[in-house]
C-alpha cells in the first residue's frame, strides 16, 4: 500500500481542485481550484517520469560519470516544463475575464451574475 | 443541497475510477520506451548535455513552436480583453519598500534569467523558465514606478522579432538539410561548452525573449487596467 501513497495523495490534490471548481461560488476560488487541479496533473506526470534512485536527465561535463540508464525519463519533464508556462498564460487569461466580470457586475459571486444563467 | 450531493457524486466517481487505475501504477525501476532512446542518443544527436532541453527544442521543436503559438494567443486575448474598456483609475504609487526593492533587485534577477536562457543546453533551465524570470524583473520595475515603463512600447516588436527568429531557424533546416528545425545546420561543436549543441542555444534565446515579452505585455495590460472603480 505504501508504494501507491504518492499517487493517492496526487489524486487527493486533484479532487481538492475539482471540489473547489464545482462547489465554490467566488470566481477567484474557482480559478484557484483550476490551478490546484492543473498542478496535480503536473505532479502526476513528474511521478510517472521518476524511477527509484534516478538522476536528473543531464550528462556530467566529464563524460561517463552519469550513464543514460540511471536517468529519469526526460520526456514528461519537457511536457511539464511547457505545461507550467502555458498554465500561467491561461491563468492570466482567466483572471482577465474575472476582472471584466467584476467590472460588469460589481461582484465575484457567480450566483449573482444573473444574466449569465441560461 | 442538491449541489453538494452532485459535487460529492462527481468526486466519488473520480475516486472509483482512480481505485481501478492506481493499483496498476508502479514506480519505474528502469528507463524504457522513448525516454531510453532519448537518453541514449540525445547527446550524439543534438550535442546538448541537458536532455530535457534536447527534447523540447530539438526532438519536439515543432510542438514547442505550437506551444509558443498558444502562449501568443493567450497573451493577445488578455491584452484585448483588458484594453477594450479601461476600468480603473490606473496604477497607484508604490510603497516605500517596493519602490526601493525595485531599484536593487531587477539587475540580479535579469542576470539569473540570462544565465538560464543561454545555458539551457548545459544546466537546468531553458527558454521558458528564463523568459518567465525576465518577465518577473520587468514586473518588479513596473511595480516600483507609478507609470508604465518606457520599455513596454517595444514589447510587441521584440515578440514579433523573436517569433520570426524561431521560425526562420526552423526554415533554415528545411532549406539546407530538408528537415524543419534540424539541429545540425551549424556544427554541434564540443558538448559541454557554451558554444555547442547547434541551434539549441539560439532557439532557447528566441523562446526566452518571446516568453518574456509576452508575459511583460500581460503584466503591463493588468497594470494599466488596475485600481478600483
Amino acid at each position: 500500500m505504501n508504494a501507491y501513497m504518492p499517487y493517492v495523495l496526487c489524486l487527493v490534490l486533484f479532487c481538492i481542485g475539482i471540489f473547489a471548481i464545482l462547489s465554490k461560488k467566488n470566481i477567484i476560488k474557482i480559478i484557484l481550484g483550476i490551478i490546484i487541479a492543473e498542478y496535480a496533473v503536473n505532479l502526476f506526470l513528474v511521478m510517472v517520469a521518476y524511477k527509484a534512485g534516478g538522476r536528473a536527465a543531464i550528462f556530467s561535463p566529464n563524460r561517463g560519470e552519469i550513464l543514460p540508464e540511471v536517468m529519469v525519463d526526460p520526456l514528461p519533464h519537457a511536457l511539464v516544463l511547457t505545461s507550467i508556462v502555458i498554465g500561467l498564460a491561461t491563468t492570466a487569461f482567466m483572471i482577465a475575464l474575472a476582472i471584466r466580470l467584476y467590472g460588469k457586475y460589481g461582484t465575484f459571486d457567480i450566483t449573482r451574475m444573473r444574466e449569465l444563467r441560461g | 443541497m442538491i449541489r453538494t450531493l452532485f459535487v460529492l457524486l462527481v468526486l466519488l466517481v473520480l475516486a472509483a475510477a482512480a481505485t481501478s487505475v492506481i493499483p496498476h501504477l508502479k514506480m519505474r525501476t528502469e528507463l524504457d520506451g522513448a525516454g531510453l532512446e532519448y537518453a541514449r542518443r540525445g547527446l550524439e544527436d543534438t550535442g546538448s548535455i541537458n536532455l530535457v532541453t534536447a527534447v523540447i527544442v530539438a526532438y519536439r521543436g515543432l510542438d514547442t513552436l505550437g506551444e509558443v503559438v498558444v502562449l501568443f494567443s493567450a497573451a493577445t486575448s488578455v491584452m484585448l480583453i483588458l484594453s477594450l474598456f479601461p476600468l480603473g483609475r490606473g496604477p497607484t504609487d508604490p510603497s516605500f519598500i517596493v519602490a526601493h526593492t525595485a531599484r536593487v533587485l531587477p539587475a540580479p534577477i535579469m542576470l539569473l534569467a540570462v544565465y538560464f536562457t543561454t545555458h539551457s543546453h548545459l544546466s537546468p533551465g531553458g527558454g521558458f523558465p528564463g523568459g518567465t524570470i525576465m518577465a518577473s524583473a520587468f514586473l518588479l520595475v513596473m511595480l516600483g514606478s507609478s507609470s508604465t515603463p518606457a520599455g513596454s512600447k517595444i514589447l510587441p516588436a521584440l515578440e514579433a522579432l523573436s517569433g520570426t527568429t524561431f521560425g526562420l531557424l526552423g526554415l533554415w533546416g528545411t532549406m539546407t538539410l530538408g528537415q524543419f528545425l534540424n539541429n545540425r545546420v551549424i556544427g554541434i561543436g564540443n558538448p559541454g561548452y557554451l558554444v555547442s549543441a547547434g541551434i539549441i542555444p539560439l532557439v532557447s534565446l528566441a523562446i526566452g525573449v518571446k516568453v518574456a515579452s509576452e508575459f511583460s505585455g500581460i503584466f503591463a495590460a493588468f497594470r494599466k487596467s488596475g485600481g478600483n472603480r
